[in-house]
């Protein structure tokens, strides 16, 4: 490439940025606080869980409001709305084309964090639906699809003014995730709430949906995203472009059918949990597909984990996703999944999927772009050190003893001649290790979005000394090679 | 422009597939879900019997997401032994009734909450299994009076304080003295409704064998 063509490219590159710059600040910071607050409420309902006299007196911190609150502050506030930030900021660069219409984004952003507020004070004050992942009142479902067609529909005008005719497999990803969404979305609503229809069906729709938001709304956006990052941090191209595009069409294909499985031996004909089984047990085929490109790209490279905050986030969210599928294709046999069907595995495999995988590729791809749109470099990678282990500690530590309790609270629930109550006593001395766990994650985001606040108001590293980085390199390490590109001038 | 058009085409059809097959198709199949006619012995039986709804209470059961910590599906024995245990499915643990959960058990309800997980135990068939209100209105009331290890919480957002004037409300569960008077706690709308509805929880009716998955 002549210097000419950089001097342009640089150019654009800051001009997308700046476009994007404040709709991003108002995603990722908002973002960040229901990241708080969501895990935070994950606490809370882990010490009614240990101390269940606890809150007595206060019908809404009980573990049946805080519960599904944490998950839907988890899912919309924070999962949602930083994935719009990271998939319009990928689009934008991929595309080679700036965001148009700023100030139209951060409207629809408010118009959601007020939906957001609203709906999760609905669930604490009793008026959720108890119907999982969709416990807004059902007024909220119109404004929940309108505000998000008028968020990513730039997004597809970015892609439409693209200058690459070749789309890149981060674009294929967010394309499927903006068309799946309202699709997913609308179809749950409608035939929960509005269509006349047998109740069993209903709570197989709303199983079908969790597992929809977690496999085709929420894990394209994931991907997008580490098929940006690692090869972008590395410095080379993706290893295999046809495994990529494999590992597309495989997730495309299988993840629709999944879901049911969460209720089988449940009321519905025995058909439909076994599809969403053997879907289930299919979806090895992309995570692992998409886990072998991502780790062979890295190559010989793979010890730059060890300095890329980016790369870090985005990698152990790649495991998390292939361990994710596996414990969800375990969980849909009929063998082990009677055991662990309706026990804390089950939250367990749900927080790994929304945490483990989602939220650490997305904070990867967060730590990659901030310093890009605010001009300047992260604190402290002290800071950024702390986050990752705390929340990797919590998540790891939350999973492993969840799937353990729900394995000794499943063989009492099945082994009939114990009282129920046993099977009770069986998980509680996991379940302390569960509020550890919780705490350590909120510990770690408090100082996450401490570090993003003081980020956002231009607070940030302006020295020369390049980006920020996890561990210090040791002298003339990357001497030959790009980490520069970690920085904010990449 | 042609490639972009096929991309979107596939995108559509991948998920068409199972959003036809899976959703839509079985929703409308069984939306028309009607009430069981057979014989027993020679007598027509429908099933469900002609039940009076409790709407209300499965409102409030929605809004303290109790389903969140209860379930409300008894599975067969390919998945689960949960008929075996004593309560949980048939007529109060009569041998000749025990079954799965079907279709129709929850017709008339709005929602059927099967539930996530079993921090508390299966309600299919609770109002076989406890029969007396008042049991209701105390375990709800303070769980741990009743079960000292459960770690369900207490739900007093469902009761009202009363100053008692003349006799004690039947249905009271406590009374206290305050500023020289006798008070007395007594179950809100709500909990009435919310324990109506658990009363009328009962998934047990005899149904012919091509319904229901039993042993």
């Amino acid at each position: 490439m002549s210097s000419d063509t950089n001097e342009i490219d640089i150019n654009l590159r800051a001009q997308i940025d700046r476009s994007l710059r404040f709709p991003l600040l108002f995603f990722f910071t908002s973002a960040a606080v229901w990241l708080v607050f969501g895990t935070a409420l994950g606490f809370v309902s882990s010490l009614s869980l240990n101390f269940p006299g606890l809150f007595e007196g206060c019908a809404f911190l009980s573990y049946g409001r805080v519960f599904p609150a944490q998950m839907n502050a988890l899912v919309y506030g924070w999962g949602m709305q930083a994935g719009f930030g990271v998939a319009l900021w990928i689009m934008a660069r991929l595309s080679r084309s700036t965001l148009k219409n700023p100030a139209t984004v951060i409207v629809a952003g408010h118009v959601w964090n007020a939906m957001i507020l609203f709906g999760l004070f609905s669930i604490l004050f009793g008026w959720g639906t108890s119907i999982m992942w969709l416990d807004f009142p059902k007024a909220f479902a119109p404004a929940v699809v309108g505000t998000f067609i008028v968020i990513m529909i730039w997004a597809l005008g970015m892609f439409a003014a693209r200058r690459d005719r070749e789309a890149y497999v981060s674009q294929w990803y967010i394309l499927a995730s903006i068309l799946w969404f309202p699709w997913i979305y609308l179809t749950a609503n409608w035939f929960i709430h509005i269509d006349e229809g047998a109740a069993v069906i209903k709570a197989g729709i709303d199983a079908w949906y969790v597992s929809n938001m977690i496999y085709m709304v929420l894990a394209p956006i994931a991907l997008a995203s580490a098929y940006y990052i690692v090869p972008k941090v590395i410095g080379r191209p993706i290893y295999s472009n046809s495994i990529a595009v494999f590992g597309f069409w495989t997730l495309a294909i299988f993840a629709g059918w999944t879901g049911m499985n969460r209720i089988m031996g449940g009321p519905l004909p025995a058909w439909m949990p076994t599809f969403g089984s053997a879907a289930a047990i299919f979806l090895l085929i992309p995570a692992l597909a998409v886990a072998f490109n991502l780790v062979k790209t890295l190559g010989s490279r793979s010890d730059w984990i060890s300095y890329s905050p980016s790369l870090r986030f985005t990698i152990f969210g790649v495991f998390a996703f292939v361990v994710t599928v596996a414990l969800g294709a375990i969980m849909s046999i009929f063998p082990a999944g009677k055991i662990f069907q309706f026990t804390h595995a089950q939250a367990g495999y749900d927080l790994l999927a929304v945490y483990g995988f989602y939220s650490m590729t997305i904070l990867g791809a967060i730590y990659f772009i901030v310093p890009r749109i605010v001009g300047c470099e992260w604190i402290n990678g002290g800071w950024i050190r702390f986050h990752f282990w705390f929340s990797a500690y919590g998540t790891i530590a939350i999973v492993a003893f969840m799937v353990f309790a729900g394995m000794a609270q499943g063989y009492i629930i099945n082994n009939w001649g114990e009282d129920f109550l046993t099977s009770v006593e069986r998980g509680k001395p996991y379940l302390a290790s569960l509020c550890l766990g919780w705490g350590l994650i909120v510990i770690s985001n408090i100082a996450f979005l401490f570090h993003l606040g003081l980020m956002a108001i231009k607070r940030g590293r302006t020295d020369e000394v390049g980006p920020t980085l996890i561990h210090k390199q040791p002298e003339d390490y990357f001497a030959e090679t790009e980490l520069s590109k970690e920085g904010a001038n990449a | 422009m042609n490639s972009f058009r096929g991309f979107i085409l596939c995108l559509g059809a991948t998920f068409a597939l199972p959003w036809i097959f899976l959703i839509v198709v079985p929703f409308k199949a069984t939306s028309n879900l009607d009430v069981v006619e057979f014989e027993v012995e020679g007598e027509k039986v429908t099933y469900p019997p002609a039940r009076v709804g409790a709407v209300r209470g499965a409102e409030v059961y929605a809004r303290n997401g109790c389903a969140y910590c209860h379930t409300q599906m008894v599975r067969p024995t390919y998945a689960g032994t949960d008929m075996w245990r004593p309560g949980w499915a048939g007529r109060g643990g009569e041998e000749s009734t025990l079954r799965s959960t079907i279709p129709q058990d929850y017709l008339g309800e709005k929602y059927a909450y099967l539930g996530a997980l079993r921090h508390g135990p299966d309600l299919s068939n609770v109002g076989w299994r406890i029969t007396d209100r008042k049991w209701h209105y105390e375990h709800l009331y303070d769980p741990r009076s009743i079960k000292p290890t459960t770690i369900m919480p207490s739900y007093r957002n469902l009761f009202e304080k009363r100053r008692v004037i003349g006799q004690l409300s039947a249905d009271a569960i406590e009374t206290f003295e305050k500023n020289g008077e006798t008070w007395e706690v007594v179950p809100s709308n709500d909990a009435k409704s919310l324990v109506d509805y658990l009363m009328s929880l009962k998934k047990d009716f005899l149904v012919p064998d091509s319904l229901a998955a039993t042993k």
